[in-house]
């Protein structure tokens, strides 16, 4: 540890703002707040802050940040974006720290977002022990008011010195720019340890559990009526996951201005507002307010520690300031649940295995652009219906798509933006093929496109079917209304000449509404006439004038007329979320095993990499874990199928 | 072809028509993508159709009306431009009394005879333009924001529906880092205000007032109960939902009845 006195430390902060290399930004006064801003001069620093209103996340991920710009001319001209000048960063309290860190596991775990690695990379954090305590705060019941990584320089402000502790190279090198440093004497180095035991010891705030406990707690009280008490006072307003430096989810939109310019942009979202989980076609899926305030909860105490390991709130008190009906404490909320739980057992097989995180090291090349598109040709189209249209797509890198049946990709149209659609053809051929509704912005510019216009296309994405699984097995199919296109991604690639000796008999069924919905007529004939494949279809209803030799009624109906082997058959459903419960309950009554039945489930997939936060079923995120899921692995899942 | 758009004023101040007419460095732009046949504040040409019309002020009288289903007929998109347009405006408020009491209550010392002849003051009761005919999008705000004039412009060229956030400005606020109101004694009604003037009221420390109008799912009975524990009495509560918002309180009337 070294000590710098408090002018020659203010002479340093001078000459960083004064280097024209590097922006510096600090903790500073707004009226009676304080924030993270650019420092003008020294004194601007306010070591001795509470909290600020904002968490330091908005540098590592703006509130608003463009991600690509083009021309709507030539949209795969894509520009990327100029480095900036390394960012230095002053003043960061330890649980704004451990904050960044879990950020930095969750943006750079699997799928590497460049843009958060670039910023995080490109910053040099300096960290501050918190000397004045925010009432709010409860750090100290969090454990997180010490720190141990991830950060470069740490600052303790003795009044007429500073004592400092440097973490690493990055950290060394700036600091080499401050004239007069030496070397902490013991009693300083108490003074900072009394510092931090103090502060940690203090900001409790009452709270009747300890972190580890989260999980166990919500684990057992999904249905506790707090819940829906609390969220009776919740304006919906969206305030608690902005403010919160564990809230990570965004939302992604392309801008158009009048010159014909395009932008895709990223911005802040939470999932306390309606519309974070509705899908093009008009539904949400957290339509109660109440859905929507437990999954805070739960995200962060139950759904993050089994995906990472932490329990995702740092106790900054932040929420518990900005809440307007004060509902959003988490040392209330968990309190109130607590004392709501009848029982409560601590179950120590399910906790977070810690809360300090290693530092990042990742490497660079693993890291690519999350929302850049490839661009792709179409090279056919096909009406199917008077809604529907199949579109036959070639990656323009010649490459295959190299998907799993049951896979999705986002299509993208620059200037309008991305459409999750599911692959409708089998891994063999080298385009694929997408079946199209036109029901959003997307994919109503979609039906307006020709053969030899150019798309964009990210994927595939998430999980399909298992089809090694299935190998020597017969095969159900249900599918209705549009979960026939998915559905066609596996039967075709089962019926393929290649591999068709690989499954035992093939059933399908499929419904619609009515004779004109039906899609891919002549390929069902074909199915029809291959050995040991049998087809039964119906629809809703036939209006007078149009021919049907099909069933008249529900899909549900044919199930139990398909003759299938329940011992020996995987069952697929697809379709609208109506027809889940329905075909579940039967295929059950028939003593199928859960564990044979599939199916795979629509959301609104956003990020397609498991980062967006939109897509979630309690702590599953349907573009990772699915869309294909097994019905064992779901049943008990209360938001599967609601 | 570019495609034609006109604008057309109702009961207004035409503040938001003056917001389009000083649009400034991007007039050029406009021009160069748009051909604006008609517009009264900056030109007297007339025109038989248009692709987009843009309509200011609340529809008051019956003339009102029926000049602007002529509008809607000879129009293929329909925008109706700012809070009198799109919720009646701060003079919807006035519905609330009769049309004698209202004159009474402006020109106290007209006669009475003076008042039964004139046409003006035939029952004049304020509607929102979607009240008469079909309106297809909304430029919300008192006034218009002329950003997002130019982004609802640019999205209806490119056949997008135009760029109007369902979310309120608490978080457009948040996303500022403003001190929020409530937390210095004052009032808003920013958690269920729609968003996307970028909460410039309550940036420049005044309470927000919902000229936007409410997002599509407000929980209100939320807002209503934080306005009460901060102790605003029943008129000051009503006062607030009515400013900009008297639609929303006209529409609970009558289904209560
Ligand atoms: S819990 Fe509080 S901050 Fe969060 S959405 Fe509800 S009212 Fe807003
Ligand atoms: S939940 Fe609240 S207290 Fe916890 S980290 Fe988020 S804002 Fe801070
Ligand atoms: S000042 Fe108003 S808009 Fe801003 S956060 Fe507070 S309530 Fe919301
Ligand atoms: S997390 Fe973004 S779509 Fe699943």
């Amino acid at each position: 540890m070294k000590v710098i006195s408090k002018q020659d430390f203010n002479d340093f902060i001078t000459t960083l703002i004064n280097d024209g290399s590097l922006d510096v930004h600090g903790v500073k006064a707004k009226d009676e707040k304080f924030v993270f801003g650019e420092l003008e001069s020294s004194d601007d620093l306010r070591l001795d802050y509470d909290t600020t209103i904002l968490p330091p996340k908005k540098y590592f991920m703006p509130q608003y940040e463009t991600l690509m710009k083009c021309s709507l001319k030539s949209p795969f001209d894509i520009k990327e974006k100029k480095p900036q000048k390394p960012l230095v960063l002053i003043g960061v309290h330890p649980y704004d720290i451990i904050a960044i860190n879990q950020m930095d596991a969750y943006y750079c775990n699997d799928d590497v977002s460049k843009s958060y690695l670039d910023r995080r990379k490109n910053t040099i954090l300096i960290g501050s022990d918190v000397l004045n305590i925010h009432d709010k705060a409860f750090f100290g019941s969090m454990n997180t008011g010490q720190v141990e990584n991830g950060y470069d320089l740490f600052l303790t402000d003795l009044d007429d010195k500073v004592v400092i502790e440097i973490k690493s190279k990055k950290g060394e090198d700036l600091l080499n720019k401050a004239a007069m440093v030496r070397e902490a004497s013991d009693v300083e180095k108490q003074k900072v340890t009394a510092i931090r035991t103090a502060a940690q010891g203090r900001a409790k705030r009452g709270m009747k559990i300890e972190p580890k406990q989260w999980y166990s707690l919500l684990d057992q009280n999904y249905t506790s009526k707090v819940w829906k008490d609390q969220s009776d006072k919740c304006l919906a307003c969206g305030t608690c996951t902005l403010v919160c430096p564990t809230c990570f989810c965004y939302d992604v939109n392309d801008e158009i201005d009048l010159k014909g310019n395009s932008k895709r942009v990223r911005t802040w979202d939470g999932c306390l507002l309606r519309q974070f989980s509705e899908v093009a076609g008009g539904e949400v899926f957290r339509e109660d307010i109440k859905d929507r305030y437990r999954h805070r909860f739960f995200r962060k105490g139950k759904y993050l520690p089994d995906r990472l390991g932490f329990t995702a709130c740092v106790g900054c008190g932040r929420c518990s300031t900005q809440c307007i009906p004060d509902i959003a404490d988490p040392v209330k909320v968990m309190n109130l649940v607590f004392d709501n739980s009848e029982t409560f057992i601590q179950d120590e097989d399910k906790q977070p295995k810690s809360i300090s995180l290693d530092a990042i090291e990742i490497d660079e090349d693993e890291a690519t652009p999350l929302h850049h598109p490839f661009p792709a040709t179409i090279t056919k189209i096909e009406d199917l219906t008077e809604r529907e249209k199949l579109f036959e797509i070639e990656l323009d890198s010649g490459e295959k798509l190299g998907h799993e049946p049951g896979q999705f990709v986002e299509v993208s149209i620059m200037g309008v933006g991305e459409a999750p659609i599911s692959i409708a053809s089998p891994p063999k051929r080298k385009r694929f093929d997408l079946v199209i509704r036109n029901v959003g912005e997307v994919t109503n510019k979609l039906h307006e496109m020709k053969k030899g216009d150019k798309v964009g296309i990210r994927g595939p994405f998430g999980t399909g079917f298992d089809v090694d699984q299935y190998k020597g097995r017969d095969l159900l199919f249900i599918a209705a209304g549009l979960g026939l296109p998915p559905l066609r991604s596996l039967i075709a690639h089962v019926l393929d000449k290649d591999n068709r000796k690989d499954y035992g008999k093939v059933t399908i069924l499929h419904g619609c509404k009515e004779p004109c919905e039906v899609l891919f007529d002549s390929e069902i004939g074909k199915w029809q006439e291959i050995e040991n494949v049998n087809v039964l279809r119906t629809v809703d209803r036939c209006p007078e004038g149009e021919c049907w030799d099909g069933d008249i009624g529900l899909i549900t109906k044919l199930i139990p007329k398909s003759n299938f082997d329940q011992k020996n058959t995987f069952c697929m459903i697809i379709g609208p979320p109506v027809v889940y419960p329905f075909c579940i309950q039967i295929l059950l009554d028939l003593s199928v095993p859960e564990e044979r039945i599939i199916v795979s489930l629509e959301r609104r997939m956003k990020c397609g990499v498991g980062k967006c936060g939109h897509c979630q079923i309690n702590n599953l995120y349907v573009c990772k874990d699915g869309p294909v899921f097994n019905y064992k692995d779901i049943k008990d899942l209360p938001e599967a199928f609601e | 072809m570019k495609p034609k758009i006109a604008f057309f004023d109702f009961a207004s101040c035409e503040g938001c028509q003056l917001q389009v007419a000083n649009l400034e460095e991007s007039v050029i732009d406009v021009a160069e993508v748009v051909d604006v046949v008609e517009f009264r504040e900056v030109m007297t040409n007339k025109a038989e159709s248009y692709d987009i019309a843009f309509i200011e002020g609340s529809i008051t009288r019956p003339i009102d009306e029926k000049r602007l289903k002529a509008i809607r007929k000879k129009t293929k998109t329909l925008v109706a431009l700012g809070t009198c347009a799109h919720l009646g405006g701060v003079q919807r408020l006035s519905n609330q009394w009769s049309a004698k009491e209202n004159l009474k209550e402006v020109y106290p010392d007209a006669k009475e005879k003076d008042i039964n002849k004139n046409e003006f003051f035939e029952k004049p009761h304020h509607k929102a333009v979607d009240e008469v005919v079909k309106v297809d999008y909304v430029i919300p705000g008192c006034p218009i924001d002329r950003t997002e004039f130019i982004k609802v412009l640019v999205a209806l060229i490119h056949g997008k529906k135009p760029p109007i956030p369902d979310y309120p400005v608490c978080v457009e606020c948040k996303k500022k880092e403003n001190i929020c109101l409530f937390t210095i004694g004052k009032f808003c009604m920013g958690p269920i205000a729609r968003a996307g003037c970028g909460a410039i009221c309550p940036s420049h420390g005044s309470e927000c007032e919902a000229c936007r109008g409410y997002i599509s799912h407000p929980h209100e009975r939320a807002q209503i109960d934080v306005l009460e524990d901060c102790g605003l009495s029943a008129d000051e509560i009503m006062h607030r939902k009515t400013m900009f918002t008297y639609k929303y309180v006209e529409k609970e009337k009558e289904e209560s009845k």
